[in-house]
């Protein structure tokens, strides 16, 4: 039976054949996005359902010091609500969070936010995204006023040069890396941005190596060099765009001598790339998060916004902006309003218009004040009381990990949904076991907008139930002690209905009978639409249907290297694992790539006397890690790399919780530490 | 266009494959893969040529042939030349159709050197490389390097009976670009690449 991989935001279709309660085999179907095609995880990573850390009953303790005590779904649930309702009662609204999780379904995600926003009056809602694509759908939203892929994956096919820039493509989202890489062959020219060598600099026309966080310079050097050679769109700039002797203005600076001493990067090759990517009308911009996860990530993405804006590529096939999304379902839990300051559909709280739809969908009064956002929530414990956390880890994706556990030590109510046992459970009071995607029905949306079914192939174990299914019966217990309103639905497609019926210009077109083949893409209003595949072809998503060009000035990260601290920390991913690694690390992934091993520079290795393979100690100031030296030039000179999938050695212990004015969004891609030999 | 099937006249769109035009066995084709033109299995006679239909655009005129005897003992031999060398004991679809050409490889008696004897290789946590079980098709080679991943972990070795994928000097795959995503596995016809999951 064919489902919707629960990892990357690809949203590749799959087909697992389960025999004796295990996964055979996984085979990919020949239809979009994926094509047949997979990556190591989907393919033979999906076995983590059958995983011992499998949490399979409610329990509840009254205090961290106590142990947890298996209860009834009934008890488990009584009990919750009363803490809950206790905690409103004394405190109010704002003393209370709700994230739902960009793993679990649309159908879940706007379940959570409504049993927040409907039940708990809290906008405090927020999902991982706040410390992925947070900076991208900021800037994408104050630009174009729609925060997501311009294009369709489809237009990889069409594109004649691919930007791509802080994304390690081919390990983070492989089938698009595969794609991207079979375009290149074809003629294609692939402009690489990256202090890393990656897999796709290694497939790159030209690569460009700026040091880290210095993305935004160059964006505008190429910017202010695009217009000084008067490469750039001037039709479309008049037409499509306002603000634009504004921004012209404040690109004096950027020069590309200035550009070359502050990125690092040849001026040369800054002007070649400028140039290539200016006069190429397929030119198509990929990225992620070594361009959002930094201080000034939304101002980074902006310039990027800017520069694509200057030289028409929005709007138009084989071209846009598309931010690579990170979780499988994080662009449909950003659409089903799992954000502090969006209903569903990205209607604002605070506008009355979009308040009254949902106060008259709904049945109930709704908070006008936007919540706080989830980096922001755990800074507000104790005045924060209690949390009731979906499909997430803080502990382990969380920045500054000894802060954040510090923080939930004196958080008085946490309760934690989840399939499996991660690092963040230890701190909860109530554990309720959710269905993992195998065992469940729904929809998750993909990164290009893609609405796609989620079937159920097996039973959930032991007495774990869908989220949908908990959140339901939590709600009803809510809405019953409040005398409001509260839903009752027979299953996910009846929660679907209302999504329909609540953002009907996004999705009113879309069914789960039409989903039984491809799926769909959104926004399609009508059930004869076939779904908007390019964005903004005639008019932009802000007021007056322009995009806006926003000025944005470069300021270096935090925290800089110091004499004790000489080396650039930057975090991110691998190949074979998946963020906090809860999933992977519970599949047969684990064998492919057990521990933690550190990137450093053949350069830094010998002036510390390290060799390749040693256990190596990384020191920052806020913690230390031991990992194993892979000595590479895969990373720059004086700069170290480290996966943040290991639990036992969590990259986020050194890792600060600087954050970007805008988004929010913590600088996990640079902080500054030594290594230490382990003599 | 126009052209002739086994006599019929047919419509063509430009650049349409005589593979879509008519109905012959094949087994190394593989649009996702762009595998074509190696096992024989899908010949059929242009204007008294043989050519392999995967790998042959229809044209303007041509008189095709699907059918002639002559065709249907070259495919019965090829499936009885593959079902003597090879296991194909997980490849249910040959098996099936050496059944339906009434194939009888015994025919040919025993070969000097077959794939039978080559042992499986598992030197890594996801799948096996089972090479007796292997027809050559190439279509795993193929997923790996242009077709699909652009990753060229897989090769082709040797030739004849001789002939095998393989990674470049025969290193085990981890020791490869090879990031298992398993594209190889799931084209693979004959079940030479299987999850180590299957075995049990």
């Amino acid at each position: 039976m064919r489902t919707t991989c629960p990892y990357c935001g690809v949203g590749c279709q799959v087909e697992p054949t389960v025999r004796e309660g295990r996964i055979v085999q996984v085979l990919a179907p020949d239809i979009p996005p994926n094509h047949g095609a997979l990556c190591v995880k989907g393919r033979f990573g999906l076995d983590f359902p059958f995983s011992e850390k499998r949490l399979l009953y409610p329990m509840v303790r009254e205090d961290r010091h106590q142990p947890f005590r298996r209860v009834s779904w009934e008890e488990a649930l009584d009990y919750t609500a009363h803490k809950l309702l206790a905690v409103l009662k004394r405190r109010g609204p704002e003393a209370m969070a709700v994230f739902p999780s960009a793993k679990t379904t649309n159908e879940e995600v706007y379940l959570a936010q409504k049993l927040a926003r409907a039940l708990l009056g809290t906008n405090h809602v927020d999902h991982c995204s706040r410390l992925c694509h947070s900076s991208s759908t900021a800037a994408l939203s104050r630009s174009l006023g729609g925060a997501s892929m311009t294009n369709p994956l489809e237009d990889i096919g069409k594109t004649d040069l691919f930007l791509v820039v802080g994304s390690n493509t081919t390990e983070t989202h492989p089938v698009i890396g595969a794609m991207i890489k079979k375009r290149v062959r074809q003629g294609a020219k692939l402009l690489v941005v990256d202090p890393r060598y990656t897999g796709m600099a290694e497939a790159a026309t030209l690569w460009l190596r700026p040091r880290p966080g210095t993305d935004l310079f160059l964006f505008n050097a190429m910017a202010r060099f695009i217009l000084g050679e008067g490469l750039w769109d001037q039709s479309y700039v008049e037409e499509r765009t306002e603000g634009f002797a504004e921004w012209q203005a404040s690109l004096e600076p950027y020069t590309l001598e200035e550009a070359e001493r502050i990125t690092g990067v040849e001026r040369e090759k800054i002007a070649l790339a400028a140039r290539l990517y200016a006069t190429t009308e397929r030119a198509g911009a990929y990225w992620a998060m070594g361009l959002t996860q930094h201080t000034k990530g939304t101002a980074t993405v902006q310039a990027l916004v800017n520069l694509a804006l200057l030289t028409g590529k929005v709007g138009k096939e084989g071209a846009g902006l598309n931010p690579l999304r990170g979780q499988n379902n994080v662009q449909g839990a950003g659409d089903m309003g799992g954000l502090p300051d969006v209903f569903p559909g990205y209607l604002k709280v605070s506008d009355e218009t979009a308040r009254k739809r949902f106060e008259a969908l709904w049945g109930v009064g709704l908070n006008p004040e936007p919540g706080l956002r989830m980096t922001e929530v755990f800074e507000a414990i104790p005045q924060v009381e209690a949390i009731y956390l979906i499909g997430e880890d803080p502990v382990t994706s969380e920045p500054y990990q000894d802060h954040l556990k510090a923080k939930l030590e004196a958080l008085p109510f946490l309760v934690i949904q989840d399939i499996l046992e991660n690092e963040t459970t230890p701190f909860a009071h109530v554990v309720l076991p959710a269905a993992s995607f195998l065992e469940k029905e729904g929809t998750f949306t993909n990164t290009d907008r893609r609405v796609q079914r989620v079937r159920k192939i097996l039973e959930p174990p032991g007495e774990a139930k869908p989220d949908w299914w908990i959140l339901q019966e939590l709600g009803k217990r809510l809405a019953q002690a409040l005398g409001r309103p509260w839903a009752l639905y027979p299953g996910p497609e009846a929660i679907w209905e209302e999504i329909r019926q609540a953002v009907p210009e996004m999705m009113g077109g879309i069914t789960y009978r039409r989903l039984e083949g491809e799926g769909v893409r959104w926004p399609c209003p009508q059930e004869d639409h076939p779904g908007e595949a390019v964005l903004f072809r005639e008019r932009f998503n802000t007021p007056s249907g322009k995009a806006r060009f926003i000025p944005v000035d470069f300021t270096p990260p935090v925290e800089t290297p110091s004499p004790e601290y000489p080396l650039v920390l930057s975090t991110g991913r691998v190949l074979y694992h998946w963020h906090g690694g809860t999933l992977s690390r519970n599949s047969q992934l684990k064998e492919a790539y057990p521990e933690l091993k550190v990137e450093v520079n053949p350069k830094d290795a010998e002036r510390l006397g390290i060799q390749d393979g040693e256990i190596v100690q990384v020191v920052g100031r806020r913690g230390r890690i031991r990992a194993r030296a892979w000595v590479t030039d895969r990373t720059p000179e004086g700069v170290v790399y480290a996966p943040f999938h290991f639990a036992e050695a969590p990259a986020n212990r050194l890792t600060l919780n600087a954050l970007d004015p805008i988004s929010r969004i913590p600088e996990y891609k640079v902080s500054a530490v030594r290594l230490e030999k382990l003599d | 266009m126009r052209l002739k099937v086994n006599g019929r006249q047919v419509e063509a769109k430009e650049g349409t494959l005589l593979l879509d035009l008519v109905e012959v066995p094949t087994l190394c084709h593989h649009h996702h893969t762009e595998t074509k033109g190696l096992c024989r299995l899908c010949l059929v006679e242009v204007n008294g040529r043989l050519l392999p239909a995967c790998a042959t655009q229809a044209q303007e005129g041509m008189e095709v042939r699907t059918d002639t005897e002559d065709l249907k003992a070259l495919r019965r031999t090829l499936l009885e030349w593959l079902a003597l060398s090879t296991d194909l004991s997980q490849a249910p679809a040959l098996l099936e159709l050496l059944e339906a050409h009434q194939g009888q490889p015994q025919r040919w008696g025993s070969l000097p050197v077959t794939r039978r004897e080559r042992e499986p290789i598992r030197d890594n946590p996801f799948f096996l490389r089972d090479y007796a079980k292997c027809v050559n098709c190439r279509r795993c080679v193929d997923a790996c390097g242009d077709g699909i991943m652009g990753v060229y972990a897989l090769t082709l070795e040797d030739r004849g009976l001789l002939a095998h994928p393989t990674t470049p000097l025969d290193r085990p795959l981890p020791g490869t670009p090879c990031v298992f995503c398993g594209n190889c596995v799931q084209v693979c016809p004959t079940g030479a690449l299987r999850p180590l999951s299957m075995e049990v």
